[in-house]
């Protein structure tokens, strides 16, 4: 039985171990725990110490085996921040800047794909955009994937558990995050987050590729896109959130 | 019933007076949040500023004086209610209400001026042009100064029960108190002045 | 004359300004409560482990309802059962009689905070017969969905303020309203009204705690209020605070939420480690080891439970060093709260334990309490937090956290002080079936929930088989032995309802001081008339002083002088 769903991305182990690192203190401080909580409880019951010792706890001398564990529990505390810390670091605040870039929007209840198109910008004109009902996201093995998530109704969170990601949508945000995938397969987009009556039936999928078969997937769509060839000015898909971002810019000036 | 009559009394504070400094303590915590969240949006949005151009500075600063003035009074009530002096605290009680009425008045004045505008809580018109910020700057005005001006018809309420009361001399400690509440509405009005109508 | 007895029965006993009558009352509406929010369980548990299948006692869930019910679940059992129980029901009955007094400083304002905490319950359940039903957008109503996303609430007014979001508003309003009565009774009562003799490090811990639960929920919950009074108007007259595409921002709605949302984890958790504190002594007849420290202790807590809301949102969009800052205040506030912990462990260490029915739910407490703590590490911890948030992980931990609280906490409190303030023994047999039926079955349901959790089960949804990484063995097989023992969890209360109701109609009447404990409750009548005390007691010592050396028993009242 494995703990975790397959991991998919190449942070995805680092979330394992930290989690393998963390319930390593926390078996150690269980089972010290268990010990001076179930111990006295045979050693000092009514039958075996008829009489109860008069010990306070006021004085250091008493105090310090309660100082000695909480000690030990910040050191581990602080061990566990250090570790985790970097993959943090990893993945929230160092976001690649190469790779390729895709927009998820959370709509009421299904995840809208777009792909940046020619220019390598999200929510622009020249957009392909996926959002017939349960259209895969195609992205290729072993690239920066740089997700741009936005919102269009409610907040939704995009939760990719083969990724080990997760990330909430807000309207009005734009949150970027990234991922990188090591392995060939179709990966379920969940969403995390209580968004109204189909919450349960939320759910998309990431189909990562190989190099070859994406730049096929790609060439036919761009095929598709250049034969519509109508002057779409802005994909359905992102109009509520162009027209607000608009609507800041006008404000702004 | 118990014999009470050996109840300890080891209060340093007077029980009322404790329990009023706690329910101002919850008070401003609320008003508190409030005016956090408007500042943080104010920083946000500096656009804000120009709407404030339209509250009126001049009807702010009557208003602030009227709530000085009528704080005032209410702690001439207080000093003469603890001279006892039942009749002449109730007409400084009675002086604190009508402070608290002209200002209700004023403010009303100003919110049918500004309804008048197109400035309403959700100002409908700004949001059709596509100015939902800057409406969001008058939602905020209205309710922070409607959540005060219903702690205004509060305080104003206390204070005439109580002078009812102590016309029948009952309570008449109740007058301090009275006096903590409408301090507490006085002091919020001085926060949200500035943040509201000078500020532009 | 049978007229002017109907009022008796109802100043007596409905509109009595008596506290302990109070305390009682609040326990009541918050156990009715818990039955609703256990039946609620029930049924979007069985959902769970079979989907679609018609559910005994109800019928077909609805995906809409299954939402409303996991909602009022979260909501009625931290708000109008641990709330009233934990903090109001045990506040009112002991603080009086622990400090020594006759009554709470203001009894009117006590019975006034009963009926608006009454009539805030009625409201919430009132919300599922109003067209469109109940809220059903999680318990931290998230904007936009509690802003008119969820049910597209009309622009009517009418239709807008009887709607299920906007009562759900109010009645979390009105509940906010009573506490805070609540609260200013409390802190006024134990600084005035103390017995004579009652310094500060006299005063029992439960007192203390629930005085400090009272202070961090006075100070946490006015930035909510503001906020609740913003969402009721975004609703109703449909401003825009939480719309973005009006400039307003609904991550404010998630802030002012977990600003009060977190400190009330430690409003529902301080008391009931309070109960802890007067049981474990009593039953180990050794003073509490290190009370001063442990009240330091829970006020550093206090202090640093401001400091800690912002992670329930690592990952929703707040500025990814400002998680690192959070987490790190989280990982902090685990040290004063493992320090109490350890302290009542340590008070085991050289006792002579009993182990009755309350001192058993004490230590099953303690025992489930560490699973919950711990478990709380890897999400505290932001980057594993990334994977785990809104997962089962999260469900499993808060559950092993909260039910242990309000449950095992409420269990041992009301062992242990029912024989006080109702005059009746209860059962002990039943009580022990009691407690291991709770304990195993509680395991039962939640253990395997951190499992799913970790194998990327996510929150919330009412049919996993349409999810891959869940719909598998052992996961699925998971779900219904949860259910199954969340079933048998909820139908082995009816032994305490059991014990309960024959303790009151033939029960032995208790003894004055059957536990041998030395706080000033026990010094009274069984059960306490009204007023508590004949004459006031005076206070000459601590109220610990189990087995000290060279006495006569093994105990020393607090009112006993030399």
């Amino acid at each position: 039985m494995n703990i975790f769903p397959e991991n998919a991305t190449t942070y995805g182990q680092e979330i394992d171990n930290l989690f393998y690192l963390i319930l390593t203190f926390v078996a150690i401080a269980f089972v010290i725990s268990v010990v001076v909580l179930f111990y006295p409880m045979f050693r000092y019951s009514e039958k075996r110490n008829p009489k109860a010792q008069y010990i306070t706890g006021e004085k250091k001398s008493h105090f310090k085996w309660v100082m000695y564990a909480l000690i030990m529990l910040a050191m581990s505390d602080f061990i566990i921040m250090y570790a985790e810390h970097g993959t943090w670091e990893k993945i929230e605040e160092d976001v690649p800047t190469d790779g390729i870039r895709v927009g998820i929007t959370g709509i009421q209840w299904n995840w809208v794909f777009n792909y940046a198109g020619k220019d390598g910008k999200v929510m622009t004109a020249d957009d392909i955009v996926i959002n017939e009902a349960n259209s895969e996201l195609h992205v290729p093995i072993n690239t920066n994937i740089i997700m741009e998530l936005r919102a269009r109704d409610v907040v939704h969170d995009v939760f990719l558990p083969n990724a080990r990601t997760k990330y909430d949508v807000i309207p009005g945000r734009t949150h970027v995050k990234w991922a990188n995938f090591t392995k060939v397969g179709k990966y379920e987009v969940v969403c995390s987050q209580i968004c109204g009556v189909l919450h349960s039936k939320m759910r998309n999928y990431i189909v990562v590729d190989t190099k070859e078969d994406y730049d096929k997937y790609m060439a036919a769509l761009y095929a598709k896109q250049d034969s519509a060839n109508a002057p779409k000015p802005a994909a359905p898909a992102i109009d509520t959130t162009a027209k607000a971002d608009s609507t800041k810019a006008a404000d702004k000036k | 019933m118990s014999n009470n009559t050996k109840a300890l009394d080891i209060r340093q504070v007077p029980q009322g007076r404790l329990a009023m400094w706690t329910l101002i303590a919850g008070e401003l915590i609320i008003f508190g949040g409030l005016i956090a969240v408007y500042l943080l949006n104010r920083i946000r949005y500096p656009e804000w500023g120009a709407e404030a151009v339209h509250t009126s500075t001049m009807f702010g600063a009557i208003n602030t004086c009227v709530l000085l003035l009528s704080s005032f009074t209410i702690v001439l009530a207080h000093n003469e209610a603890n001279k006892n002096n039942i009749k002449r605290a109730q007409l400084y009680m009675f002086l604190t209400i009508v402070g608290g009425l002209a200002f209700l008045c004023i403010k009303s004045i100003e919110y049918s001026r500004e309804i008048s505008e197109g400035l309403t809580f959700t100002s409908p018109a700004m949001v059709a042009k596509g100015e939902g910020v800057k409406s969001l700057f008058w939602s905020f005005y209205y309710i922070m100064t409607g959540l005060h001006a219903l702690h205004v018809i509060a305080g104003m309420t206390t204070i005439f029960i109580i002078m009812m009361q102590i016309g029948k001399g009952k309570n008449i400690h109740r007058v301090e108190l009275a006096g903590m509440y409408w301090h507490m509405v006085d002091l919020v009005w001085i926060f949200l002045f500035p943040l509201l109508y000078i500020a532009k | 004359m049978e007229h002017g007895h109907k009022q008796s029965f109802a100043s007596k006993y409905l509109f009595s300004t008596d506290h302990k009558v109070i305390g009682i009352q609040y326990i009541t509406v918050g156990l009715l409560m818990a039955v609703i929010g256990g039946f609620l369980a029930y049924v979007f548990r069985y959902n769970l482990a079979f989907p679609g299948k018609d559910i005994p006692l109800f019928g077909q869930l609805l995906p809409q309802q299954y939402n409303t019910f996991i909602t009022n679940h979260g909501m009625i059992m931290v708000f109008w059962v641990g709330m009233p129980i934990l903090l109001s029901g045990l506040g009112n009955l002991l603080i009086p009689t622990m400090v020594g007094t006759d009554d709470m400083a203001f009894p009117f304002l006590n019975m006034l905070s009963f009926w608006i905490f009454t009539l805030s319950a009625i409201v919430l359940i009132a919300a599922f017969f109003v067209p469109g039903g109940a809220f059903g957008g999680g318990w931290t109503m998230y904007p936009p969905l509690s802003a008119g996303g969820y049910m597209n609430t009309s622009p009517d007014l009418l239709t807008a303020l009887f709607s299920g979001t906007s009562l759900m508003i109010l009645a979390v309003a009105l509940e906010f309203v009573a506490m805070l009565m609540g609260g200013i009774n409390f802190l006024v009562t134990t600084i005035n009204k103390r017995a004579k003799g009652m310094t500060p490090w006299r005063i029992p811990l439960i007192v203390w705690f629930l005085d400090i639960a009272s202070v961090i929920f006075m100070f946490s919950c006015g930035p909510l209020v503001a906020g609740a009074f913003m969402l009721l108007l975004d609703n109703i007259v449909g401003t825009g605070f939480f719309d973005a595409s009006r400039g307003g921002d609904p991550i404010l709605w998630q802030h002012l939420f977990w600003f009060f949302g977190h400190p009330e984890v430690y409003v529902l958790l301080l008391p009931a480690l309070g109960v802890l504190g007067e049981i474990i002594p009593v039953f180990s007849r050794k003073p509490l080891f290190a009370y001063k420290t442990i009240i330091y202790l829970a006020l550093a807590s206090a202090v640093l439970s401001v400091v800690v809301w912002a992670h329930h949102q690592f990952v929703s969009g707040i500025d990814p060093r400002m998680a690192t800052f959070f987490s790190v205040g989280t990982i902090i506030i685990s040290i004063p709260f493992a320090g109490i912990f350890l302290a009542f462990m340590a008070t085991l260490w050289g006792g002579s334990i009993k182990f009755t029915v309350p001192m058993m739910f004490a230590l099953g407490f303690v025992a489930l309490f560490l699973v919950g703590g711990l478990t709380g590490l890897f999400l505290g911890s932001n980057a594993f937090d990334i994977y785990a948030h809104d997962s089962y992980f999260v469900v499993a931990h808060f559950h092993y956290t909260l039910f242990p609280d309000i449950f095992f906490g409420f269990f041992a409190a009301f062992y242990f002080w029912f024989p006080k303030y109702l005059g009746k023994e209860l059962n002990v047999t039943l009580g022990k079936i009691h407690f291991w039926l709770t304990t195993i079955f509680f395991n039962s349901t939640f253990f395997l929930l951190f499992f799913n959790g970790l194998h990327g089960q996510h929150r919330r949804i009412n049919d996993y088989s349409f999810f891959g990484n869940v719909a598998m063995e052992p996961y699925s097989t998971f779900e219904k032995v949860a259910t199954i023992s969340a079933i048998c969890l909820i139908l082995s209360q009816l032994v305490f309802v059991l014990n309960l109701f024959k303790t009151l109609s033939s029960g032995k009447k208790a003894a004055k001081n059957p536990w041998n404990a030395a706080t000033l409750e026990w010094v009274t009548d069984t059960p306490p008339i009204h007023g508590n005390f004949e004459t006031f007691p005076e206070v000459y010592r601590g109220p610990y002083e189990y087995s000290v050396p060279d006495a006569k028993d093994d105990f020393i009242p607090q009112n006993v002088a030399n």
